[in-house]
């Protein structure tokens, strides 16, 4: 059974603050308990698929420049460095 | 018993674009920030469009280390956050759903010993971090996204090795392996970089990660070895976790447990459709895979007479062996190799002397028929080469210009051998005495001659004035 | 002028000189701000609109080369980008983001003279059913401004049903164009998964979502499919669709093609009476029109809203990653901040529902869940797929409502997300499984629309497009009444 601190450790690592955690926590339990009715399928012959390209059909091995300064139309930038907090 | 596996990252360099997008792989020529793209910053909308030639570049890699190479490959996000990161993921591969990285099960033979292969895995690089100052004070970090996306390949050894030697030896091979393939430049700074693993008997698996340079990875390897040693000996249990290299301090640090608090989540890259790579293909990229180290050695060897070791130094090397190739014929092939590995080796010692180096293989063969047919000594021919590295001048031109050109003439010879026996008495008197010591005199010959003398023919006339 | 008009009637209009293009795009901006104000529908208007159209009535004039479109108005999703104007994605974390390019979808209807009205409100980053999780305030239904327009592209559906525009593109990941154009009475097609390039639709669950035309007439939605499917270099999921004219013989009828009606979604618990009795009538209809119908099982349809919201909650914790006000975003000084504080604290601008959604997708594809959650979800897929590949032998189409339910009013429903998953039931089969599908206005029932969904298999758009067209010749629609 899925628990409130499980579900606080998660959203620490998707780097969310939870301000007013209870509702959130209680509306992602419900969401969970309702998955629970994966467990109530045979799945054991599936198998997982994807769609497929050929090789020869990928993008060719070219360096096109982009057009536009890119960086100059992001904030956060000094001197053609992004600016980033401190590391801790 | 010791035990010690290898992460080994090493760029593409040789390709023109990125992994998912056109801008330029080798990001080393730009500004900052001014190799990128929407795709490689990750901004919303924009979609990964994977380079075909990167997949044929890690498959041959796959091949040439013996892997086994699937019909099917596919990509993964590992999702975790960190500013070099456009997209707070990287696009990598993982085999999850069965081999679907570019390679596995492979090995490569060091020193009669198989290192085995894991796994090879083509994947993204992340952007670099500059921090201001030393890293514990600054107050900002500083992001450079010119790297991001460009093509890695990550091979994982099994814990194989059993000392840091084993893992020099083997890095030199996998080295040169990858420059003859043509994928890579080993050499380029930060091109090539790899993690350890260490394990001594009776204790947990070490990580070892942040590690600059090969010549660093065998110390951390030393320095690892020598504090697990330490610890076992005092009976104090070696603990399973992660340890960072401190490149100023030369030790390895624990690492906060972060790393094993870490979920990757794992899961399919659907942008990247699965890429199908038929028996076909693979035969044709296989068939279009550059000869082999020991492959060109052997022939080398067998072929063209040349000597084992300098066989070993010529097909070791991507760079003197495309010489050799273009510069031989079936005549003068020894030949061209021994210019290449007594001569030219010595003139082009580093990376940069390399770079700029006129050398062409026409001109290798040039020198090698003046010395054959006696209009240029092996003497002259060096200082010849020398200059052709600096100028690139054609070795006609070299001939008129530095007046080179080899004095066979009797008479011009006889004129200066008269005067190195005018200033050489002591000299000569005990060349009669003690033939072995005309070599001297012949040296001297040579020196006045800027070693345009045929020494063949100078040999003969000293020993005829001296009556022998 | 009315503007209650389709794409292809308006066309001819222009052609004929009826009316400039410059008067029915001015038309159009006034109606929009008569009606915006209580619907709102749209997040951002184009101000060069008229010079658009301008430019356009000039090629007309000058007899130059003139696009396909002939300047009619169409309506973009705000999760499209479009170059040098804002998409939101109605977020507040992307209250500024300007996109350096424009989606590959916009870039062909510009290339055939399209006349782009505005961007159009969605539930945050697509995730929700009624747009009342947009950061900007919800989107009104035109049939009725006291109930939601559906979602997540309800802002696309109603400014189509409320004549601002002839045409819109939405994005539908479990049934975001489908299900407001049912709620709102216009056709909505969510197209084979690769028919149509996503390089500039802003990612929610990449791996199942596509761009589709909303329109008011089945053929109008043949004809902007024209414009905007096919490969694109940009998208490598694009596929080759061999270039159909999907107009082309669209009136041929569906005489003597096999229909299956899919049990599960006719006999679920939540479905209405109305849309119930709706579906039935709408059986008679098909079977009127020379097909023949019976009732088909897909087994694994009751486990697909679970598997759904797995997957889309685990493509959108990695897809959203990205949001960390870094290299874009608004203005937040980061010095004194440490890094992950840093962007935990600007993660707090996403809305409630996007910030469970991002918790969810932390926790179902974890190392220590996934085998429960999302490797389960991705094999229910696997089985769906092969369902619906074995119906396929037999039907031609399968039918079921669009939605469960007719329009219901603001906070009917928001508060118990079970329930609110569940109005998903039956359109996440056709992004499960990648096939085409459609939602035709049926009819309109105590003053709310009711639509009627076809799925056909992969590629088979222009049969669907057939089917959904004589749907269409057997039903009467009233004005909306806005």
């Amino acid at each position: 059974m899925v628990n409130e601190e499980e579900i606080i450790k998660v959203a620490k690592l998707m780097k969310i603050d939870l301000e007013d955690h209870g509702e959130h926590v209680g509306r992602v339990k419900k969401m969970l308990e309702y998955f629970d009715i994966l467990d109530q399928i045979d799945l054991s012959s599936e198998e997982i698929t994807s769609q497929e390209k050929l090789l020869a059909e990928l993008r060719k091995d070219e360096f096109i420049p982009h057009d536009k300064k890119l960086i100059e139309s992001l904030k956060n930038f000094r001197e053609h460095y992004v600016r980033a907090p401190k590391m801790n | 018993m010791t035990k010690i596996g290898l992460e080994i990252h090493c760029q593409l360099t040789k390709l023109e674009s990125k992994l998912f997008c056109s801008c330029k792989a080798n990001y080393r020529e730009f500004e900052p920030n001014h190799n990128v793209c929407p795709v490689c910053m990750g901004l919303p909308g924009s979609l990964p469009r994977l380079n075909q030639k990167a997949v044929e570049s890690a498959t041959s890699i796959a091949m040439a280390l013996n892997c086994a190479t699937p019909e099917k490959i596919a990509f993964f996000r590992k999702n975790y956050f960190y500013p070099d990161l456009p997209k707070n993921f990287q696009i990598t591969q993982l085999n999850v759903y069965g081999d679907m990285s570019v390679g596995g099960e492979g090995y490569v033979d060091v020193e009669g010993k198989k290192i085995k292969i894991r796994r090879i895995q083509l994947e993204e690089d992340p952007g670099r971090l500059i921090y201001e100052g030393t890293s514990d004070r600054t107050k900002i970090t500083l992001v450079d996204y010119n790297r991001a996306g460009t093509p890695l390949v990550e091979i994982v050894t099994d814990p194989d090795f059993e000392n840091p030697r084993q893992v020099r030896v083997f890095l030199n091979i996998l080295s040169d392996l990858l420059e003859n393939l043509g994928v890579a430049e080993p050499g380029l700074e930060g091109a090539m970089r790899a993690d350890g693993n260490v394990s001594i008997e009776g204790g947990n698996k070490v990580e070892i990660k942040n590690i600059g340079s090969f010549h660093d990875l065998e110390k951390a390897l030393h320095f690892e070895l020598t504090r697990q040693q330490s610890l076992h000996e005092r009976d104090i249990e070696i603990a399973m976790e992660t340890r960072h290299w401190d490149d100023r301090r030369k030790i390895t640090i624990s690492s906060r447990s972060k790393e094993e608090d870490q979920d990757y989540r794992y899961f399919l890259e659907n942008d990247i459709p699965w890429v199908k790579i038929d028996q076909e293909t693979r035969d044709v990229l296989k068939k279009n895979m550059p000869e082999s180290i020991s492959s060109k050695k052997e022939r080398y060897v067998e072929k063209y007479d040349i000597a084992p070791q300098v066989a070993d130094i010529l097909s070791s090397d991507r760079y003197y062996s495309d010489l050799f190739e273009n510069a031989h014929n079936e005549s003068n092939a020894k030949d061209i190799a021994n210019l290449i590995t007594t001569d030219l080796l010595g003139f082009i010692d580093t990376r940069e002397k390399r770079e700029t180096s006129k050398v062409t293989p026409q001109h290798l063969a040039d020198l090698v028929n003046a010395v054959n047919a006696k209009t240029l000594t092996r003497n002259s021919s060096k200082i010849a080469l020398q200059e052709i590295v600096k100028s690139g001048k054609s070795v006609k031109e070299l001939l008129d210009e530095m007046d080179l050109g080899q004095v066979s003439d009797s008479s011009e010879i006889d004129n200066i051998i008269s005067q190195i026996f005018e200033e050489e008495k002591q000299a000569v008197q005990d060349a009669k005495e003690r033939p072995e010591t005309v070599n001297f005199l012949v040296g001297k010959v040579m020196q006045k001659t800027k070693g345009k003398a045929d020494p063949a023919k100078t040999l003969e006339l000293i020993k005829s004035k001296l009556g022998q | 002028m009315n503007l209650n008009t389709s794409i292809l009637q308006y066309i001819e209009d222009v052609k004929s000189g009826s009316f400039t293009v410059e008067e029915f795009i001015s038309a159009t901006i006034d109606r929009i701000k008569m009606v915006d104000g209580n619907v709102h529908a749209y997040l951002s208007l184009n101000d060069s609109a008229i010079n658009d159209a301008k430019l356009i009535d000039k090629k007309i004039s000058s007899n130059e080369k003139v696009g396909k479109c002939y300047g009619f108005p169409i309506s973009i999703k705000d999760n499209i980008c479009i170059t040098g104007t804002k998409t939101t994605c109605a977020s507040k974390i992307l209250e500024n983001f300007v996109a350096p390019y424009t989606a590959t979808v916009v870039n062909r209807l510009n290339d055939e003279d399209a006349v782009i009205t505005g961007k159009t409100n969605l539930d945050e980053f697509a995730m929700g059913l009624t747009t009342e999780f947009s950061a900007y305030g919800a989107t009104k239904n035109p049939w009725n401004i006291d109930y939601v327009p559906g979602g997540s592209s309800g802002g696309s559906a109603a400014s189509v049903a409320a004549n601002e525009c002839l045409a819109s593109l939405g994005s539908d990941t479990g049934g975001s164009v489908r299900n407001p154009a049912s709620f709102c009475s216009v056709v909505g097609l969510k197209p084979t998964y690769g028919l149509i390039s996503r390089y500039g639709l802003i990612s929610y669950a990449n791996s199942i979502e596509q761009i589709g035309p909303m329109t008011k007439t089945v053929k109008d939605n043949a004809f902007l499919l024209n414009i905007i499917a096919g490969q694109d270099s940009n998208d490598d999921t694009t596929i080759d669709n061999k270039n159909p004219d999907y107009l082309n013989e669209i009136e041929k009828g569906i005489e003597g093609k096999k229909i299956g009606i899919i049990k599960e979604m006719t006999t679920a618990d939540g479905l209405s009476q109305e849309v119930s009795t709706a579906t039935k009538e709408s059986i008679q209809d098909f079977e009127g029109l020379g097909a023949s119908c019976e009732e088909v099982s897909l087994p694994t349809i009751p486990y697909t809203v679970a598997a759904y919201y797995t997957i889309t909650s685990t493509e959108a914790g990695s897809n959203l990653a990205r949001y960390d006000n870094i290299r874009y975003g608004y203005e937040m000084e980061s010095e004194g901040y440490e890094y992950n504080s840093y962007i935990s604290k600007s993660r707090t601008k996403f809305g409630p529902e996007v910030t469970r959604r991002i918790i969810l997708g932390g926790f179902v594809p974890s190392a220590g869940h996934a085998g429960k959650y999302f490797l389960k979800a991705l094999k229910v897929k696997s089985k769906l797929i092969s369902e619906i590949n074995t119906a396929f032998e037999k039907y031609d189409y399968l039918i079921a409502p669009t939605a469960p339910v007719q329009p219901f009013r603001f906070g009917e429903k928001i508060d118990d997300p079970v329930t609110l998953m569940l109005l998903d039931y039956n359109t996440v089969t056709a992004n499960l499984t990648g096939k085409p599908a459609i939602s035709v206005p049926y009819s309109v029932i105590n003053g709310l629309p009711i639509g009627m969904q076809i799925i056909a298999n992969s590629l088979e758009e222009k049969s669907l497009f057939q089917a959904a067209y004589a749907l269409e010749t057997k039903t009467t629609i009233p004005e909306v009444p806005l």
